[in-house]
């Protein structure tokens, strides 16, 4: 993997974290708005760390 | 000086540039006409740089190409030098072979967006084009366009999404949890930190710069003691304010460059990501 690559490969790490909690983050918020509850927040941002972490894993991980 | 040519350059006491503290309301652009109303302020200061940035990008390689010969003469030399740069650092080594069809976009990019960040440093302009950030979006949206419409060539629509959306070796249970989030972070977060990246240094550059420039002038012009300090005091410190704002700039220069190159870099990764056969 050259320089280049590698700064690719790190934004693209970030990125895949920031729709990690943009999106199960997100949905949790709408739950939460539509249910009146506040605990689906905090719920789906750790869904979405978690599935973040998961695809980092998937796909660079084994290099 | 007056009508056109104050609100195309910057001058002392008009403008925006004038106001203390800096901010974003620094940056709000002037419209050339502001006789004919609301709707034509789209015609402002910043359009007029990035339409000059761009007919000097046209003009630079127009003349670069211009009577081309075997042995190169200097001019000849000084453009090839700078088209090796970006085919050898950023196309060849992100493309592979397939790069020479998006060599001339990246070159473009590149002198495009260098030129506009060169403009934050140098009179007349005394602003970076892309501190304003739907000038980042529209380069962005060009990526976007550029990386997507390359894979749906080469791939056709589905498998394209396929690819793009689902990494070899998930599971299928895990598939409604992974789809949202790739699609996610390529069609969206990706080209959106692009543009962010680009903006937000070129923002905070001339952010600094103005505190730098301004604040030490308007120490330099103290003509009597403020907050208890000596006027001598409030003089040298607007000096060395101004002396260190020298640095800034250096700073600038050197920023520009990279935020330009790392735009052209990441833009090729993108395509070379879309058009790769395998992850």
């Amino acid at each position: 993997m050259d320089e280049q690559g590698g700064v690719d490969q790190g934004l693209r790490i970030i990125s895949y974290l920031i729709s990690g909690l943009l999106f199960y983050g997100g949905l949790g918020w709408l739950a939460d708005r539509a249910l009146n509850t506040t605990f689906w927040l905090p719920v789906g941002l750790i869904l979405g760390t978690v599935a973040g972490i998961y695809i980092v894993i998937k796909r660079y991980g084994r290099a | 000086m007056g009508g056109l040519a104050s609100r195309l350059i910057p001058l002392e006491g008009e403008g925006d540039h004038s106001g203390w503290p800096p901010s974003a309301e620094s940056f709000n652009s002037r419209p050339l006409f502001p006789d004919l109303g609301p709707q034509f302020s789209w015609l402002n200061n910043h359009l007029t740089q990035a339409v000059i940035a761009a007919i000097i990008v046209i003009a630079f390689w127009l003349w670069m190409a211009r009577r081309q010969t075997v042995v190169p003469s200097r001019k000849q030399f000084l453009g090839e030098q700078f088209y090796n740069l970006i085919r050898n650092t950023i196309a060849r080594d992100a493309l592979g072979h397939d790069y020479r069809r998006f060599l001339p976009y990246l070159i473009a990019l590149f002198t495009f967006i260098w030129i506009n960040n060169l403009f934050g440093q140098f009179f007349l302009f005394m602003f970076p084009t892309f501190s304003k950030i739907g000038y980042a979006y529209g380069l962005a949206l060009l990526t976007w366009l550029l990386y997507n419409g390359a894979g749906i060539a080469k791939w056709g629509f589905g498998t394209y999404m396929r690819k793009m959306t689902l990494p070899e070796g998930v599971p299928k249970a895990l598939w409604a949890l992974i789809i949202p989030l790739e699609f996610l972070s390529n069609f969206i977060v990706r080209p959106f930190t692009l543009a962010l990246r680009l903006f937000a240094n070129m923002f905070a550059g001339h952010l600094v710069v103005m505190v730098f420039v301004i604040g030490s002038t308007m120490l330099l012009a103290m003509t009597e003691p403020a907050n208890g300090f000596p006027v001598a005091l409030l003089k040298t410190a607007g000096g060395i304010g101004i002396v260190f704002s020298f640095a800034i700039f250096a700073l600038e220069l050197l920023v520009g460059a990279i935020q330009a190159y790392i735009f052209t870099v990441l833009t090729a990764q993108y395509v070379a990501s879309s058009i790769a056969e395998s992850h």
